[in-house]
């Protein structure tokens, strides 16, 4: 059977512009799909490949209305769509009303709704023991679950995914992509995704963007990664081997000795609404340590640091080595959003070093050497908000890093980060680390416990259940893309 | 309504939600001045209406922001109507303050044929407003018997308030927004934007 | 006696939310046209006993609730109390004059507040933001695109109140509470406000567009996941609130407590 046969849907000639922007996102796009293909779509980030997505599905410019104009906008008559953030899919409080809601919109009678409700949960393979259950008490993986549950209520013939993965870890991460690819079976998938492992077995097509919104290279899955596989890295996608795929790193991780004692936890217990949250009998933290903290969601890894760092209520003992501790331990937030306190990069920077009171110059001074050592240079006006995800990571280091604190302690720095800026950030957590700063870091990422920490911290159900030593010493391996001629990490 | 340039003055369902839910982030903060604004009320010298002003401020905010008609009306209304669920004190009471106030308030943008959305014209709405309120609180709360020193008292406080918390302040705010970028996908697209297409 | 409190509270649940709704804020129209304190004074007492009752609050909550709301609205009518015009003079210095009649009227404006708080709470308590729509939509043909966009930022309330509390500790982080003053004091607060209206603004676009993703349409037909519809509770949900209205006004005539039967005859 020749393709021309199957229906087909797509775009040809498509050109695009955000409001207020000089430049088009696509000039002159083209892309076509058939029924029961199932597309990758990969790229560097900001090159715009969610937003073709909404093209292709129509919900441009019907839901958004973005300036554009095609030849050709052939949109599918059956297609659902599972979004990146698991928080702002639904619009209802619980489960089953939520993909009622669905069905409400299909003007399904009443009396079928509630054995559909079932069969859709049933096909993500989403046990609860009742499906009127709170939305916002299930983990992401299980919220994207039944993003596709209720997409599915659609009975779609295209499904359409941007990034269903970005903001789930490593477990929900599998299990999402397992019941894509069941759920799959006779569809059209179209999927954008930066972690390509579970991803590449069920795809056949793979379309490759460029930074400038243009497709460079489509076709079969397999001729195309192996002819284009360096651009893999170029774009920081996570595929499969992508941690193997660096050489040893020059310096050693550790040698098993560190500096002195600085923090000391002793019955040291976080409360939270008078309930005990977590205990820990006994810790003892050495300047030069990277410590990783890993547990299952919702074990109480947050709650820790952030009992350490005094936001939450606690008892017990907690003494660090500091007379004022706020002066030498900073602390990331996972969204690094909560943190920006001023209006652009620059300012940014400046404004824990204002507090103190320092002299203008030697604040422009700092400001300036941060700037230029995490890639911020051409953003320094820019509000922090409009910065890319990448970048906005950046920014709430470098804004921790610029009082030289002797602590820096981070929740999930890694998390929903593409390929190349983990690795760069790794490769600077390395080096603040060897010039004697102790980092504390929330991770669900085995590959960094296994190839950076030299301990580990082990939480279950709110208790420290194990602290290992990681004496590894095959060196850990050299990431990212190495060091300037300053010893600077390449961002 | 012709069509043409009004139709992208509808409200869809992203500017009705935006503005349910910017209502309720005022309610939600302003629920933390709720005990301040308790706490200065007894004595009798009106320093609450200072404060007062606060609660006029979803309607302009709403209006500056997205700068379609209904939004400062809808705004004001959800406002209320969240207060009642969730059993604000005065109850059923802010209902009609609410619906009356975002009336008055959506009246100056409409007076302007939602054209102007200055720091005047946002003044302007929240004292729409506050003469709103005036009228409720006359019949409610009994305003001519107060003694006139008072009374004065009140009015000068409440246009006080009113204009610096809903009118200077929702313009610095989306002036902040602005440059936060989010508020950019929240206004109407112009000709101007198309022509980059060229 | 105890089985009538656990009818009556589940009773309320049970009601048509669209009725309990309008009637319940008919009563605004009717105590505005009281001038009679006694009148006031027995229904707050009837509301409260109703409120105990049917609130779906629990005890120690309630308790707490009724007492501070009486506090607090009575400080907001000490205005009239303290400096309302009057001629009985009870209590005179300088500024200060309290008068009978002004005593009397701002006791009235207390109660009346006290007594839409309760009303308010009544219906706070035992009303469900899911059927409440869903009966607005199917009593009162309020339009979708409103009912569904109210339940929608509805949802989002947990989520931004845990936000609030992540940015309010991320900004001690920074350091932007060690400044003191009244104008570093209106930064943090515009910084707060900044920040949670940047990220709900984005996550109601979001959803809006999710939403349309899911064929929600504001003009097309559509069926009910729930239909809320009539019972007989709704009868004497409407005698219950008639009763309690009614004795209000009985008692006054048959027991005033005070000589005030109209607060605003000089």
């Amino acid at each position: 059977m020749s393709l021309n046969d199957r229906e087909s849907w797509g775009v040809t000639n498509l050109r695009l512009a955000f409001p207020k922007k000089k430049s088009m996102l696509f000039k002159d796009l083209s892309l076509d799909y058939h029924k029961g293909e199932k597309i990758l779509l990969l790229g560097p980030s900001g090159c715009g490949k969610s937003t073709l997505l909404q093209v292709l599905s129509g919900l441009v410019p019907d839901s958004v209305e973005l300036p554009m104009r095609a030849d050709r906008h052939a949109i599918p008559d059956n297609w659902g769509f599972i979004f990146q953030d698991p928080d702002t899919q639904f619009c209802m409080p619980y489960v089953d009303e939520e993909i009622a809601f669905v069905l409400e919109n299909r003007s399904i009678p009443r009396s079928r709704m509630h054995k559909l409700i079932q069969h859709y949960l049933d096909m993500v393979n989403l046990k609860l023991e009742n499906s009127h259950q709170l939305i916002r008490t299930l983990s992401g993986g299980m919220k994207q679950r039944l993003a596709i549950a209720s997409v599915l209520a659609l009975e779609p013939d295209v499904l359409f995914l941007d990034e269903p993965t970005a903001l789930l870890d490593p477990k929900g991460t599998v299990q999402l992509w397992q019941t894509v690819r069941r759920i799959g079976n006779g569809r059209t998938l179209i999927v954008v995704e930066h972690k390509i492992d579970h991803v590449l077995d069920f795809i056949d097509r793979v379309v490759l963007f460029n930074h400038d919104g243009e497709i460079f290279a489509d076709g079969p899955k397999e001729t195309t990664l192996a002819r284009y596989h360096e651009k893999l890295d170029d774009f920081g996608i996570w595929y499969p081997g992508v941690w193997n795929g660096y050489e040893e790193k020059q310096f050693q991780k550790s040698d098993g000795t560190f500096g002195e004692l600085i923090l000391e936890l002793n019955h040291f217990e976080v409360l939270h609404q008078k309930c005990v949250k977590l205990s820990i009998e006994e810790l003892m933290i050495h300047r030069g340590e990277w410590i990783a903290i890993i547990g299952e969601n919702g074990a109480g890894k947050s709650t820790m640091i952030e009992g350490i760092m005094g936001l939450l209520h606690t008892k017990g003992k907690l003494c660090w080595a500091f007379q004022h501790p706020e002066d030498h331990v900073q602390f990331v937030f996972q969204n690094p959003e909560y943190q920006f306190v001023a209006d652009s990069v620059e300012d940014e920077l400046a404004f824990s070093l204002r507090i103190k009171k320092m002299n203008e110059d030697e604040i422009t001074q700092r400001v300036d050497q941060s700037l230029e050592r995490y890639a911020l240079e051409e953003q320094r006006m820019q509000h922090p908000f409009q910065l890319s995800v990448g970048q906005k990571r950046r920014l709430s280091v470098a804004s921790a890093m610029i009082n030289h604190p002797d602590v820096l302690i981070l929740d999930e720095p890694t998390f929903g980060q593409d390929a190349r800026n983990t690795f760069a950030l790794l490769d600077l957590f390395q080096q603040l680390r060897q010039e004697g700063t102790t980092i504390i870091m929330v991770t669900h990422e085995m590959e960094i416990v296994s190839r950076f920490a030299t301990r580990t911290l082990t939480i279950d159900q709110g208790k420290l259940v194990k602290d290992t030593l990681i004496k590894s010493n095959k060196g850990a391996r050299r990431l990212g893309y190495g060091f300037d001629e300053h010893e600077h990490v390449i961002f | 309504m012709s069509k043409g340039k009004n139709t992208n003055l509808r409200l869809n369902l992203s500017d009705i939600l935006v503005t349910i839910v910017i209502a309720l982030v005022f309610g939600l903060v302003f629920r933390l001045l709720g005990p301040v604004y308790d706490l200065v009320k007894p004595f009798g010298l009106h320093l609450d209406a200072l404060l007062y002003g606060i609660w006029f401020i979803a309607a302009p905010f709403a209006a500056l922001l997205i700068r379609k008609p209904g939004v400062a009306f809808l705004a004001e209304t959800a406002a209320a109507l969240a207060e009642m669920l969730f059993a604000g004190s005065g109850g059923v009471i802010n209902l009609y303050y609410g619906l009356l106030q975002g009336a008055f308030s959506e009246a100056v943008f409409a007076a302007w044929r939602y054209k102007k959305f200055s720091l005047g014209i946002a003044s302007l709405s929240a004292f729409a407003a506050l003469i709103a309120s005036i009228i409720l609180d006359a019949g409610y709360a009994y305003l001519p018997l107060l003694a006139g020193w008072n009374l004065i008292l009140y009015l000068v406080f409440r246009v006080i308030g009113s204009v610096l918390f809903s009118g200077l302040f929702p313009y610095a705010l989306v002036k902040g927004l602005e440059k936060t970028g989010v508020t950019q996908s929240l206004r109407p697209v112009t000709k101007e934007d198309y022509n980059v297409l060229k | 006696m105890d089985t009538v409190l656990t009818n009556t509270s589940t009773l309320f649940f049970k009601i048509n939310p669209s009725l309990k709704f309008i009637l319940i804020s008919s009563l605004f129209i009717v105590y505005l046209f009281v001038q009679n304190l006694n009148t006031m004074i027995w229904a707050s007492l009837f509301f409260l006993i109703l409120y105990y009752f049917v609130s779906g609050l629990s005890g120690k909550w309630s308790f707490w609730f009724v007492l501070i709301t009486l506090i607090v609205s009575l400080f907001s009518a000490s205005a009239m109390i303290l400096f309302g015009k009057g001629s009985h003079i009870i209590y005179h210095q300088s500024l200060i004059l309290i008068t009978q009649e002004s005593l009397a009227r701002g006791v009235l404006l207390g109660l009346r507040t006290f007594t839409f708080s309760l009303i308010g709470m009544i219906f706070a308590t035992t009303t469900l933001p899911v059927p409440f729509f869903y009966s607005l939509m199917q009593q009162l043909r309020v339009p979708v695109r409103y009912a569904y966009g109210c339940l929608a930022a509805f949802r989002m309330i947990p989520i931004m109140a845990e936000e609030f509390m992540h940015i309010r500790q991320a900004m001690r982080v920074r350091g932007m509470t060690r400044q003191k003053g009244v104008k570093a004091f209106c930064e943090r607060m515009t910084r707060y406000t900044i920040t949670m209206l940047a990220q709900s603004i984005r996550r109601a676009q979001r959803t809006a567009i999710a939403m349309e993703a899911k064929r929600f349409s504001m003009t097309e037909k559509r069926t009910y996941f729930y239909e809320i519809g009539w019972s007989r509770n709704d009868v004497y949900f409407v005698i219950i609130l008639l009763l309690t209205v009614a004795l209000g006004f009985v008692f006054s005539s048959y027991f005033p407590l005070t000589p005030y039967t109209n607060v605003l005859d000089q």
